[in-house]
């Protein structure tokens, strides 16, 4: 410690260990991020005046007093099944026993679906295999009756458990719900008008019916459970079960989300395209994360009064008025205030306050920025009330 | 033989020193008064905003970012630069033993610097600031600021070779970590935030660890060489511990860029995980050098002292280390949740900015000014100048307690669900309204200081031919004139 050299030598390597982990490391990590969703559409780079308004926002420091992240909070998974895989057996042990009697029984509604309708397509591939038979025609025969038989055991048996369901209940909606949404679960495509009519779905499906049926989820979890809990499920249902199902996560305590901040976590993404990345420094102002998703900026009068002099809007807001973003344009008698003009009654008359081109260039920036949902950062549901439930 | 391998030569004189300083350094101290002076007017006019949102709105280029930015860059480059590389000439002068060499250089490099900073300031002003809070330095200002530091480290390292010298003592190796930190740092943010931006996200790492570093690191390091230089000096001890102080060296350098990243920055996990290993490992910091220099001032008093510089290196490192503190808590996820996106971090960078690094420099240039200007000068109105120290004290204070404290209601608040957008407001700019108490002691402070520093220089500067010389001698003739008339 003695030898400049040697302090010059050491302040430079210790310094660029700090510089390897905060800059190198970040800048190559990042750089090589890839704007796919991973659904055939991809994080769309700002364009237009939305890309003026980024510079409009940075050049009047809005991120002093904004900030663009919301934060990570805690939650659970609500794990949905929505669709059931082929194997009775191997789903049931993959499930084991955490679902409840009442979606035991719609599982077993759902199974009895597949029964019919594989017993159905059986049928239909004996009858066609005799009808084009040029031979071995009595042993087809044979087979057809079988298959028949079959059906009918497996409609029997259809019945039987729907009965079984719906024992408690009178109401016919109820009845129809339970059975769509089994129907929806299982996966299947029933055609055969008679066969429909047999199993009590009607002649033709309604869309009502229709739309219970695609919409159709069965709840493993509440909500509340952590990955640990459910891994070996949600592993099983893909590969061994080969069920169809969706992770959602939903809040336990997650109050940027609960106070409707955001609908997610900011990410890495959020700000991939930004020339200038300003996640902001103090809520002194609300949150924009999710500034184009809330119903504030749905009305464009609404956000350009409120720029304009906000204590128009709320009379106690601490924000300093915007007013060199608007041109003041004296009206001459009888002429007609513009459509772009700000409309508020306590303006004054006589007058038209019209947003500059940097005003509608904030505005676009601002509704530009929203949290929807990516596959790092998925969409966290609020839970939902007791009752709604 | 012996002698011409060691090669070390004479001490020099520390009046030849002094004499070979005087006007780059006063220059490198004069055009820091002046910043300071506009860093808390600028200061002042952003947080009257927040007790009068129409105050100055009509302004483009003076809305409570653009002011706030031009605060900061003018505290940071303004007096930062100019009292941290005038103290820093003028040590290794003392240090080494040696005049400082090519003091032209240093004149030069302060007048690019200062041209620097001011074309920062217009180019904020005009709205060309990057966007990287805590370093909006346009392209154009970053570089001749590089330009104009590197003509002062040259004199700075032609200085220090001038003379051999068996050991380094701890002040210099901070100022050499200082002297390599800031180009790095600023070399840095001017490449990948604005000359040639980084990926968006990427900016967000690039921008923390140039923001983090300059405080840490070079204000850190131009703090901490002053302190561990003038308080073994003045109480006329040895430094308690070389190791003590080699180990806190190197672990402010390892540690300075990693900490205080916010744990909900929209960064890979693995970044802020870093961050908060590095908040926790802070403390052998703040222990290594706290530790040191209480045991090296044991017994003595350090604010309670009579001698000014004391006290205000007994305040820089209480504020220094109350701060290192902070940010070990922010090992802590829960604590930094609650205030990351409140007023605590600027109320911080305050305790950092003004009770550490200003307390550091002026304690250091009231040292070091009037020995520039003459042997056995003091500073005309001594007292005036205790006022500067009790006035950012108290200021430093107001702000650290509401910042942090009344930040924490409004951290909680944002926690909370369901809590309305005007509580959530009210609770926001209170910590704020209450901090412009203290940003008018700053100004109030700078102003004094401002005037005693031109006190100092008038009185001084060139001997009987100074301005208050000259005042004092034509005031002299008058008196005599009268008495005379009178006597006739």
């Amino acid at each position: 410690m003695n030898k400049a050299p040697w302090v010059f030598l050491g302040v430079l390597f210790t310094l660029s260990l700090s510089w390897w982990g905060m800059v190198y490391g970040p800048a190559s990590q990042l750089a090589g991020q890839s704007a796919d969703k991973g659904d055939g559409t991809a994080v769309l780079p700002r364009v237009g005046l939305a890309k003026q308004g980024e510079q409009v926002y940075r050049e009047n420091g809005c991120y002093y007093c904004h900030t663009r992240t919301a934060t990570g909070g805690e939650f659970g998974y609500e794990l949905r099944l929505s669709q059931l895989g082929g194997d009775r057996e191997i789903t049931d042990e993959v499930l084991g026993k955490k679902v409840t009697a009442e979606n035991t029984r719609l599982i077993n509604l759902a199974f009895e679906f597949k029964y019919v309708v594989a017993a159905k397509k059986a049928l239909d591939d004996a009858s066609k295999a005799l009808t084009d038979a040029k031979e071995k025609v009595q042993e087809l025969k044979d087979a057809v009756v079988v298959a028949k038989e079959n059906l009918s055991d497996k409609t029997a048996s259809f019945k039987k458990v729907k009965a079984d369901v719906t024992e408690n209940i009178t109401a016919q909606d109820k009845k129809d719900t339970i059975l769509f949404e089994a129907y929806g679960l299982s996966g299947v495509e029933i055609k055969d008008k008679a066969l429909m009519i047999e199993l009590g779905m009607g002649e033709q499906i309604i869309d009502e019916h229709r739309k219970i049926a695609n919409e159709a989820i069965i709840k493993l979890t509440d909500g509340k459970a952590q990955w640990s809990d459910i891994e070996d499920m949600v592993r099983g249902l893909k590969t061994r079960a080969g069920a169809q199902f969706k992770l959602q996560p939903v809040v336990i305590d997650w109050p940027d989300v609960q106070n409707g901040v955001a609908l997610r976590q900011s990410v890495t993404r959020d700000f991939m395209h930004d020339t200038y990345a300003m996640p902001g420094v103090m809520r002194l102002g609300p949150n924009l994360a999710n500034a184009g998703g809330t119903p504030a900026l749905a009305d464009s009068n609404q956000f350009y009064v409120h720029l304009y002099q906000p204590r128009l809007i709320n009379e106690e807001s601490a924000m300093p008025p915007y007013r060199y973003l608007f041109r003041k344009v004296k009206l001459n008698a009888g002429e007609s205030v513009p459509d772009n003009a700000l409309k508020h009654a306590d303006l004054e008359e006589d007058y038209a306050i019209i947003p500059t081109e940097k005003a509608e260039a904030l505005f676009e920036f601002l509704k530009s920025l929203r949290t929807d949902a990516l596959p790092e950062a998925p969409i966290v549901e609020n839970q939902k009330p007791a009752d709604d439930q | 033989m012996s002698e011409s391998r060691d090669n070390i030569a004479s001490e020099a004189a520390p009046e030849e020193i002094n004499a070979s300083c005087r006007w780059p350094v006063m220059f490198l101290f004069f055009s820091a008064a002046l910043w300071l002076v506009k860093a808390a007017i600028i200061g002042v006019m952003g947080s009257a905003k927040l007790h009068v949102p129409e105050f100055l709105s009509d302004i483009s280029f003076l809305t409570y970012g653009h002011l706030q930015a031009n605060a900061w860059v003018a505290f940071l480059f303004g007096f930062g630069g100019n009292a941290g590389l005038g103290l820093t000439l003028w040590m290794l002068s003392r240090l080494r033993g040696a005049p400082l060499a090519r003091p032209g250089f240093v004149i030069a490099g302060t007048v690019l610097w200062n041209v620097g900073v001011t074309a920062a300031l217009v180019g904020i002003t005009l709205g060309d600031q990057n966007g990287v809070a805590g370093l909006e330095l346009p392209v154009y200002a970053g570089r001749v600021l590089l330009i104009g530091q590197a003509f002062i480290a040259f004199s700075a390292i032609l200085t220090y070779f001038s003379r051999r010298h068996k050991q380094l003592y701890p002040s210099t190796w901070y100022l050499i970590g200082a002297l390599v930190a800031l180009p790095w740092i600023v070399g840095t943010a001017h490449w990948l935030l604005a000359a040639a931006p980084v990926r968006g996200a990427a900016q967000i790492p690039v921008g923390h660890w140039a923001t983090t570093s300059l405080l840490q690191v070079w204000l850190g390091c131009l703090g901490l060489a002053a302190v561990l230089y003038f308080t073994p000096k003045i109480i006329g001890r040895e430094l308690f511990s070389r190791q003590w102080a080699a180990f806190g060296f190197w672990m402010l350098l390892l540690l300075g860029g990693w900490v205080n990243l916010n744990s909900g920055s929209p960064l890979p996990v693995w970044q802020i995980k870093l961050s908060q290993f590095a908040n926790g490992l802070f403390i052998f910091v703040v222990i290594a050098v706290g530790w040191n220099l209480r045991q090296t001032a044991r017994g003595v008093p350090l604010l309670g002292s009579e001698n000014l510089t004391l006290k205000f290196m007994g305040f820089a490192l209480g504020a220094w280390v109350v701060s290192g503190l902070f940010t070990f808590c922010n090992v802590f996820p829960e604590w930094n949740a609650i205030l990351q996106f409140t007023y605590a971090n600027t109320a911080l960078r305050h305790l950092f900015a003004w009770g550490f690094f200003a307390m550091a420099m002026l304690g250091g240039i009231y040292y070091v000014a009037p020995r520039l200007l003459g042997a056995d000068l003091d500073w005309p109105c001594g007292r005036t100048v205790r006022w500067v120290y009790r006035l950012i004290a108290v200021g430093v204070i107001i702000i650290t307690l509401a910042g942090v404290g009344m930040a924490w209601d409004h951290g909680q608040a944002l926690q909370q669900i369901g809590v309305d957008a005007m509580t959530l407001q009210t609770k926001a700019i209170k910590p704020m309204r209450i901090a412009f108490l203290g940003e008018i002691l700053f100004t109030v402070s700078s102003f004094i200081f401002l005037g005693s520093l031109l006190c100092l220089l008038s009185r001084n500067c060139c001997g009987e031919l100074s301005p208050m010389a000259l005042w004092r001698q034509i005031r002299e003739a008058k008196m005599e004139g009268k008495t005379e008339g009178g006597a006739q």
